[in-house]
């Protein structure tokens, strides 16, 4: 079964040409990445885009229709080779999105059911029992029923049930999805730290932008069964390759017009807004076309009072709307006849009406790569799966 | 099977091949159980070769134009399944309404109630309806006459009497799908017509109505299918007084001298036909349902306050349960306790005889006893063989495992009587002499319950979450372990009640029965029906009520057992 590894040496998950069709929807794919060994890696995207479904197909839960997938250099996976492991001898773990906590055990025996599984001595069920029930703060409801947990407790009993028999790979189908947003805050930052402590390998699908940026080295985005963007969590809030992932990953003004080649300097891409504006955005490397797009961040863009005397990307414009959202004040100003909109810490809370002067620093104006028209799906806020379901819903 | 396990390309493994073989011997069994009669019932039905020669010598349509003949059937039968599809209907949809939309007084115990009728079955409805309806010596003429009146007030072996018992048996099915149709309605549906101004009747008319008229329809082309292929109410009022409807036509085709079985075979296929057509109709029906009145919110019904008038309603629902349910058994029991049932009672006619008689006669005791242990056996090995399918069909990735999902639907659209004469023709050919043998009751009764086991258990499959199962798959688990240590224990409940709801049907079977039960195979709903035709109505009555007492006693203690043992059963 053991094939030589074809990638780095490191890689602990290989997809290649991946596809999963649902009769003849095709739900994902083709996508091919890998994961390292110890890498955090999240799937993130709007319902729909596939990455449930890549998920499933890695942990061998659906059956896909092409391509190949490697696990610690095994092959689990080849449409062309005939190879396909059941879940069951993959010897990965997962985090399901319903928790899937099994409500006729104690939170003990879920916990020990893949340990029981592997034929483990009693004391060794014990004693890995333990440690991953305390590892997840649970330790003090061993003996509780599993029906009687919060949902709160649930997760961390799902948690604790998928690392106990310490596998190489974990796996995460927004598992956190179903908590209250503070609860999930908080989660948040105990399953970094833990996966951080356990050193495994993982990968975690979600469609909410903060836990993919908190929880990860590595984003991918998916849109529609493909992969928008891959890269580190930085570079892909910071520059986003497509208008999707500008707008997908955080908020983000588009600003779309024409190139100005004649008026380009030190480097920088001159774009002419629809208004007659000309705004300096950084090419990171990238060829604009004829009628590029820029993306800049709502957080980056600043207002002040009084002119900086800066020679480019700096416009005096009105104040249309101001709107406090506690930590932070959403300004919305007229630019050269559309808007812009603005978030800022400032303590001054401008007035409507009022003249002011915005500038961008040229840097976070991220020049986007030419594509297919701005369409975005709005990102679902919480996504519930009904408990019938009998198809996967991505 | 073997195209299937190439096509997952799975290399062979013993948790694999475990499942897959499995999955392979019950979908061969019931494949063998379903189709292999269907295919005699069709063979005999076209056969119109040279008689008694097997394989058929020749095929044609001659015995379905000969039933040309036999039109006035087909009129009886429509006429008492369409009064009693009415009756029914009209019997479900009142009580459903004054159950779950009134404020009735007493609604949850009139609700409880309401599933009686069910238990009792059209046999003993029949039975004990003959006591008071019929022409000469009905309870209900003998007071009639005796206050001066002439001739029979009622008659309950026309037409019309066959469809009463019918309706009043089959009310608490109609009752059951139209009750679970207006609970499932979002009463914000109601209020948004009354806050545009709407009055109260004007949003029934308007609304409510047409959001509940598919669910009516759905029911009323079920409950004509059953009603179509229902046997016993016409069995025991229709034929002794030369009444026949289709099934019982096919019986007195079947059990006459000579038997005229192409004929049967014939009528059958058409009868199953028309039901197969009604029954397809009700899946058309009720999948399509573009009012979508379950929303997956809970929510509890708005009831209307009925003031004074909740009363009558009450009077209403009382009247069905006591007709349906007290009065037929109160009859019985009044009946066999006397020498020559009459009207009123007598010193001298009392008598505990007909029990005494009842349990003497070896018939019955050997019946009673074949009875419940074929109920055993069919429940246990129904539980499993169901609980299988009812996987396959929600959860596997079998291709084809719609195609077995209609195989195993497929005795629901066959009347019990005309599947037992497919096998009995088949199986008359199996290699295996297992005709007139308990083993053909056993493979005769998992087949005609194979869609009752199925549909409840895939009920509960399907509350599931699926991910409780692929988690186990995900910890490792092989496909047995899961099913020991998840899923069988988490679909207890279901197992539980399907392996009582096959128990039940088991016992009181008749219409495969009366065809297949052998001289040393006797069972006690057969043995009940041939009583009433061969000795004494009262003697009947007691027999009739003896099984009833064994069924509810199986019940109860069936209940207590599972309660108990769910109670210490804990742990994997």
């Amino acid at each position: 079964m053991t094939t030589p590894r074809t990638d780095s040496p490191t890689a602990e998950i290989e997809v290649e040409d991946l596809v999963v069709r649902y009769g003849a929807v095709t739900a994902a794919g083709p996508v091919s990445f890998t994961v390292r060994q110890g890498e955090q890696l999240t799937l993130l995207g709007p319902s729909g885009c596939g990455k449930t479904t890549t998920l499933r197909a890695i942990a061998g839960l659906e059956r896909p229709a092409a391509g190949a997938i490697r696990i610690g250099g095994e092959t689990m996976y080849d449409e062309a080779r005939g190879i396909h492991i059941p879940a069951e001898r993959r010897g990965l773990s997962m985090v399901f999105q319903s928790y899937a906590i099994w409500p006729h055990m104690t939170v003990f025996e879920n916990v020990a059911y893949g340990l029981r599984v592997r034929n483990a001595g009693a004391a060794e069920i014990d004693q890995k029992v333990r440690h991953a029930l305390d590892l997840v703060k649970m330790g003090a409801y061993a003996t509780r029923n599993a029906s009687q947990l919060s949902g709160g407790q649930q997760q961390r009993v799902a948690v604790a049930r998928a690392c106990a028999f310490s596998p190489k790979v974990l796996l995460f189908d927004e598992p956190l999805s179903n908590l209250d947003a503070k609860l999930r805050a908080e989660m948040r930052i105990e399953l970094r730290e833990l996966q951080h402590r356990l050193g495994v390998t993982s990968v975690y699908v979600t469609h909410d932008l903060e836990e993919a940026l908190a929880m990860s080295d590595r984003i991918i985005v998916m849109r529609g069964g493909h992969i928008e963007q891959a890269g580190p969590a930085a570079d892909i809030y910071n520059y986003p390759r497509t208008a999707f992932v500008a707008d997908f990953v955080g908020s983000a003004n588009l600003i779309s017009g024409r190139l100005r080649p004649d008026l380009a300097r030190d480097g920088l891409v001159a774009l002419e807004a629809d208004g007659g504006n000309i705004l300096y955005g950084d090419p990171h490397g990238r060829t604009p076309g004829p009628e590029p797009t820029m993306s800049v961040r709502t957080v980056h863009l600043q207002l002040r009072a009084r002119s900086s005397g800066a020679a480019i990307n700096e416009w005096p414009v009105q104040i249309r709307r101001a709107i406090f959202l506690g930590d932070l004040t959403q300004v919305h100003v007229d630019w050269g006849g559309r808007e812009l909109v603005i978030r800022q810490t400032a303590a001054m809370p401008p007035a409507e009406g009022m003249i002011v002067y915005l500038s961008i620093d040229p840097a976070h104006c991220v020049l986007l790569e030419p594509g297919e028209a701005l369409q975005v799906e709005p990102a679902p806020q919480q996504e519930v799966r009904p408990v019938l379901a009998n198809l996967p819903t991505e | 099977m073997s195209s299937a396990l190439a096509r997952t390309g799975v290399p062979p493994g013993r948790a694999v091949s475990a499942q897959m073989v499995s999955m392979a011997v019950v979908i061969a069994v019931v494949g063998l159980f379903v189709l292999y009669p269907v295919f005699y019932l069709l063979q005999a039905a076209f056969d119109v070769g040279a008689p008694n020669v097997r394989p058929p010598t020749a095929y044609g349509l001659d015995n379905f134009s000969a039933l040309g003949k036999y039109w006035e059937i087909m009129v009886n039968t429509l006429i008492v399944t369409f009064a009693a599809t009415f009756m029914a209907l009209v019997f479900g949809f009142l009580t459903a309404w004054i159950l779950t939309r009134t404020n009735v007084p007493f609604q949850r115990t009139l609700e409880q109630l309401m599933a009686v009728p069910y238990y009792v079955t059209p046999l003993l409805g029949a039975l004990a309806w003959n006591f008071l309806g019929a022409p000469e010596s009905g309870f209900i003429n003998q007071v009639w006459r005796g206050i001066g009146g002439d001739g029979a007030l009622v008659d309950i072996t026309t037409a019309m009497g066959i469809a009463w018992v019918m309706a009043l048996f089959e009310g608490s099915v109609a009752f059951v799908m139209i009750g679970a149709v207006m609970k499932s309605m979002d009463p914000a549906l109601e209020e948004a017509s009354q806050v545009v101004g709407a009055g109260r009747w004007r949003t029934m008319l308007r609304v409510t109505l047409p959001l509940v008229a598919p669910g009516v329809l759905g029911a009323a082309i079920f409950v004509f299918a059953e009603m179509l292929g229902s046997f016993s109410a016409a069995l025991v009022l229709g034929t002794p007084a030369r009444f026949y409807v289709i099934t019982t036509a096919i019986y007195q085709f079947v059990s006459q001298y000579p038997p005229r079985l192409p004929l049967a075979a014939a009528l059958g296929v058409s009868l199953f036909a028309v039901m197969f057509a009604m029954l397809y109709l009700y899946r058309r029906v009720t999948a399509n349902r573009s009012f979508v009145t379950i929303s997956g919110k809970a929510f509890r019904p708005r009831t209307m306050d009925m003031g004074r008038l909740r009363w009558l309603l009450f009077a209403i629902c009382a009247a069905y349960v006591f007709l349906s349910v007290a009065l037929p058994i109160a009859t019985l029991v009044y009946a066999s306790v006397q020498k020559l049932a009459v009207a009123l009672p007598s010193a001298d006619n009392f008598t505990f005889d007909n029990y005494r008689t009842a349990f003497s006669l070896n018939a019955v005791r050997s019946a009673l006893s074949n009875s419940l242990v074929l109920g055993l056996v069919t429940a246990t090995v129904g539980v499993a063989l169901t609980g299988m399918l009812a996987w396959i069909i929600q959860r596997s990735r079998l291709p084809g495992r719609g195609v077995l999902e209609y195989i195993v639907m497929f005795p629901q659209a066959v009347p019990r009587l005309v599947f037992a004469f497919g096998m009995m023709w088949a199986w008359l050919a199996f290699p295996v002499p297992i005709y007139g043998t308990f083993w053909i009751l056993l493979i005769a009764y998992l087949t005609v319950f194979l869609p009752l086991g199925v549909r409840t258990i895939s009920g509960v499959i399907m509350q599931l979450d699926k991910s409780l199962e692929e988690c186990g798959q995900v910890c490792g688990a092989s496909w047995g372990y899961r099913l020991r240590t998840i899923i069988a224990p988490l679909l207890r409940p279901g197992i539980l009640a399907a392996w009582l709801l096959i128990f039940v049907a088991s016992v009181r079977e008749l219409g495969a029965s009366i065809l297949l039960m052998g001289p040393d195979s006797k069972v006690m709903t057969p043995a009940i029906a041939e009583a009433f035709f061969s000795t004494s109505s009262e003697l009947t009555a007691a027999m009739a009520l003896i099984q009833t007492v064994v069924v509810a006693i199986a019940m109860v203690l069936f209940t207590l057992i599972t309660r108990k043992a769910s109670r210490v059963g804990v742990g994997p």
